[in-house]
């Protein structure tokens, strides 16, 4: 510990006191996650029944129901949760009402559908001209694909990911292109998009003035491919697919070995070999004594290492690997100032302790099941006001009598006639 | 106007993640004084994206200028005392700190965050270090790759029983500097309320593991790991001959879902093909031309489907195999079937034609490299636009404006600092602009 402060628990979080309506699927619930997590006071509007992407697995006890799904508890904590079907009048009229003390409505509806229930950003914050509005959609708003289907494997693909990854022919013959896992284009999108609502937010507390936001999960995956759009702009370069490692215009050093306990390891070695990191790399390898002729005086000059690359990297430090588990390859590595790490399945991070030392997991009581089950934390420490999950996912209307009830003042009566009518 | 217009932010950093965070910055507005030294340089050299008429040198690389318009750069040496003293006189005047330096390196040149506060008390600090500056493991170092090994996204892609194939980029690079610049504009939109600053310690890994949320409760919940049969399932929802279980995709678990290969067959003509329904399924029969083999029985339901997937995906990619990926997609989406191309790098920025019609490829002129095109935001914000208006900065291209205009130095100074060695190494040879702002 050097400056940093204690992780301050009792503090709110940095975005406490802005209020945020979601109304969001699968594509838009990790944004308001993020919201969420970092303080905001973030109301899911689900349909009545719930958000149909509480039907995606896993489910807990592999039970499926739409209240066990967590990819729903994930995506949803920190947010309270109300029904309202807003394609009816009353459920507009209720939408509208929540819209005026708000200050960020986020949607992730077909374009054009907010407005055709008289909700576009004009009529919206003609009583909260602080209002900011971002509909984060597949395409935006506009243009030829606008009104495409999409799913995460197309975006993907449209996106270039599946351009950039996949496998060396020699590892694997005829594979495809691969889309890496995880539901990463709704991450890529929910990134763009918070920084861009969050950017509203900031001009607003100088400018006092809200605004309406197109973001585009298509453009954002566009975006995520680190310098494959420079390599064909300034080069006209089409990048090569390679197992487990960077694309490339040409052949390059693979990076990716397997361990002695069939994991694999990243060892980051090719254009980085030089008198001295051979020297260092001696050293890494006598440890269980396979530095092979790596301490040959010979090997202190460039010419004779750039001659034996592929002795060095797919002999010796393969070896070296191959030796040991994939974990403590990672740790003697690291140790040593050599950026390199084992290829991990999630399960290995509940054990490591270098996230312990950080507060990262999260406990979260579902008191529904009197329990508390174990979640991912935050991405970052915030020393001066936390990034924390404040709750679990909000059940199906679970808030309905707190904010339909409470914040707007609707009796008991008017609830269950707007219950019976499948409006909440 | 810019959502960011007056904030200022002094930009430590160096290779990817942090540059892509300040071009956010840069690009809502913020001035972004980037402080550069040539001797150390990382972004600009070694250069892989220089055009091949062009030589290679410190202002030629087409990568640094995607990652770096909207910014201005100071050249100067932060190792010495006269150039750290600068260093502190710009953090008066500025509103956030960023760099993505090893977890210790600020703090041994005497610029932690006490001392940062000490020169401005509402500073926002944002350190982008590989493991953060807390935990055990705060001296390990990563790339982009390495951080996405250990927090286990490198695990999730690929095909059963085949090493991982991981992603063929620095998805945390990109990803590690949107967190960069969401965690410096949440620290600023807290100031502006507050009027506290902090220090916010991002950490390249630890951003890895929330994006591998659901496969994490899976564990946490129910006791399942990843490693297991059909796991990552490759393109598919699930992987035929293996236990039914969640892909995490953040999808239904379907078939067709897939990519197939089209006409003419070269290296990235592929198109992938999803259909999260039995009548988006019976919708894609129509468009496939309502052949025989598709009206089959075993077809016609979402298990059906699943359980005769390699025959599935067999006929299906016979289909595409006779046009192009730009003609299925089409065919397929006008009949309300989700279908995209695979996209290399020259398919988006000259054949995608969303992309050219929201101009998310605009030409911009550099000095040095001409006249190219740059990516643009993937959002729309309609009364602060975040369009380019800057190319990357030439090295040390605004050391006078920053030095004088801004700090208030005299030009007596400032070719003093390029005598002792402040603003440019006293050995390199200068650039033409450099001399100019001597004169």
């Amino acid at each position: 510990m050097t400056e940093a402060s204690p992780q301050p628990g009792s503090l709110p979080g940095p975005l406490a006191g802005v209020r945020v309506l979601e109304l969001a699927d699968e594509t838009g619930q990790f944004c308001g996650k993020l919201f969420g997590d970092l303080g905001a006071d973030v109301v899911k509007i689900e349909p009545p029944g719930g958000e149909p992407c509480r039907r995606i697995g896993p489910f807990l006890g592999d039970i499926p129901h739409p209240e066990r799904s967590l990819s729903f508890w994930y995506y949803n904590t920190s947010k309270r949760g109300i029904t309202l079907d807003i394609n009816t009048a009353d459920g507009r009229h209720l939408f509208r009402s929540l819209t005026a003390p708000a200050d960020v409505v986020l949607e992730t509806f077909r374009p054009g559908h907010l407005a055709s229930l008289g909700c576009d950003y004009a009529t919206l914050s003609k009583n909260n001209p602080g209002l900011i509005l971002c509909s984060l959609t597949p395409f935006g708003q506009t243009g030829p694909w606008r009104d495409y289907l999409s799913s995460d494997l197309l975006h993907m693909a449209a996106g270039g990911q599946m351009a950039s990854s996949g496998y060396d022919e020699t590892d694997v013959p005829n594979a495809p292109p691969i889309a890496p896992g995880g539901g990463n284009a709704w991450h890529m999108g929910g990134h763009f998009a918070y920084m861009a609502i969050m950017a509203a937010l900031v001009h607003r507390t100088v400018s006092g003035r809200g605004q309406y936001i197109d973001a585009s999960i298509h453009e954002a995956c566009a975006l995520t491919t680190e310098s494959a759009i420079a390599n064909y702009i300034y080069r006209g370069e089409v990048l090569q697919r390679h197992t487990g490692r960077h694309h490339s215009a040409g052949p390059s050093p693979r990076t990716q070995f397997r361990a002695g306990d069939g994991n694999y390891v990243c060892a980051l070695v090719g254009g980085r070999l030089n008198p001295r990191y051979v020297r260092e790399l001696a050293d890494l390898l006598d440890t269980n004594g396979m530095a092979g002729d790596l301490r040959d005086p010979k090997y202190q000059n460039q010419a004779v290492i750039a001659a034996n690359t592929s002795r060095i990297i797919d002999g010796l430090v393969a070896g070296f690997i191959a030796s040991l588990p994939a974990e403590e390859v990672y740790h003697r590595a690291q140790e040593r100032g050599f950026t390199w790490g084992a290829v991990r399945a999630p399960e290995q991070l509940l054990a490591d302790p270098h996230l312990s030392d950080r507060g990262f997991w999260k406990e979260v009581e579902h008191p529904e099941l009197s329990h508390r089950f174990t979640y991912p934390g935050e991405a970052a420490i915030f020393n001066g006001s936390p990034w924390r999950i404040s709750r679990r996912a909000p059940l199906i209307g679970e808030h309905n009598a707190e904010i339909l009830g409470g914040e707007l003042a609707l009796s008991a009566g008017e609830l269950t006639m707007l219950m019976e009518n499948h409006v909440i | 106007m810019k959502a960011l217009a007056g904030i200022r932010v002094v930009d430590f950093s160096w290779v990817r993640a942090g540059p892509w965070a300040t071009r956010w910055l840069g690009a809502f507005g913020a001035e972004i004084v980037k402080i550069e030294w040539p001797e150390n340089e990382r972004g600009r050299l070694p250069s892989t994206t220089t055009p091949q008429h062009l030589e290679v040198n410190l202002n030629t690389s087409g990568n640094f200028n995607d990652t770096n318009v909207n910014k201005k750069s100071l050249s100067l040496n932060v190792r010495t005392a006269k150039g750290l003293d600068i260093v502190k006189r710009l953090i008066a005047v500025s509103d956030i700190v960023i760099e993505n330096f090893s977890s210790r390196v600020l703090h041994s040149w005497g610029l932690g965050y006490d001392e940062q506060r000490r020169i401005k008390p509402d500073i926002v600090y944002v350190s982008m270090s590989g493991y953060g500056h807390t935990g055990r493991h705060h001296h390990y170092t990563t790339f982009g790759p390495v951080a996405q090994a250990v927090s286990g996204l490198t695990f999730l892609s690929g095909l059963p029983d085949q090493p991982p194939a991981g992603w063929g980029w620095s998805y945390m690079d990109d990803t590690g500097g949107m967190y960069g610049a969401m965690c410096a504009m949440t620290g600023l939109y807290h100031r502006n309320m507050t009027g506290q600053g902090q220090h916010i310690d991002l950490s390249q890994m630890v951003a890895s593991v929330p994006l591998v949320g659901p496969a994490l409760l899976d564990v946490t919940v129910n006791g399942r790991g990843s490693r297991r049969p059909g796991y990552p399932p490759g393109n598919r929802a699930h992987w035929p001959g293996t236990p039914l279980t969640a892909n995490y995709r953040g999808g239904p678990t379907v078939a067709p879902h897939n990519a197939y290969r089209t006409d003419p067959g070269g290296y990235n003509d592929w198109c992938v093909i999803v259909c999260q329904s039995d009548a988006e399924w019976r919708r894609l029969v129509q468009v496939m031309g309502a052949r025989s083999w598709a009206s089959q029985d075993k077809f016609a339901t979402v298990a059906g489907r699943l359980q005769h997937q390699e025959e599935l995906d067999e006929r299906i990619e016979g289909w595409t195999r006779t046009l192009g990926k730009y003609a299925v997609t089409d065919q397929c989406q006008a009949a309300g079937v989700r279908a995209l191309p695979v996209q290399s790098a020259e398919d988006r920025v000259e054949h995608d034609p969303q992309l050219r019609h929201r101009e998310m490829y605009l030409e911009s002129e550099h000095p040095a490299l001409g006249r190219h095109k740059v990516q643009n935001a993937p959002f729309k914000l309609s009364e602060t636009p975040a369009t380019n208006y800057l190319p990357s900065p030439m090295i040390g291209q605004h050391t006078r404006e920053i030095v004088e205009g801004l700090l208030g130095f005299s030009r007596e100074e400032l070719r003093a600092g390029f005598a002792d060695g402040t603003f440019w190494p006293t050995q390199r040879p200068r650039f033409p602009y450099q001399e100019e702002m001597l004169r």
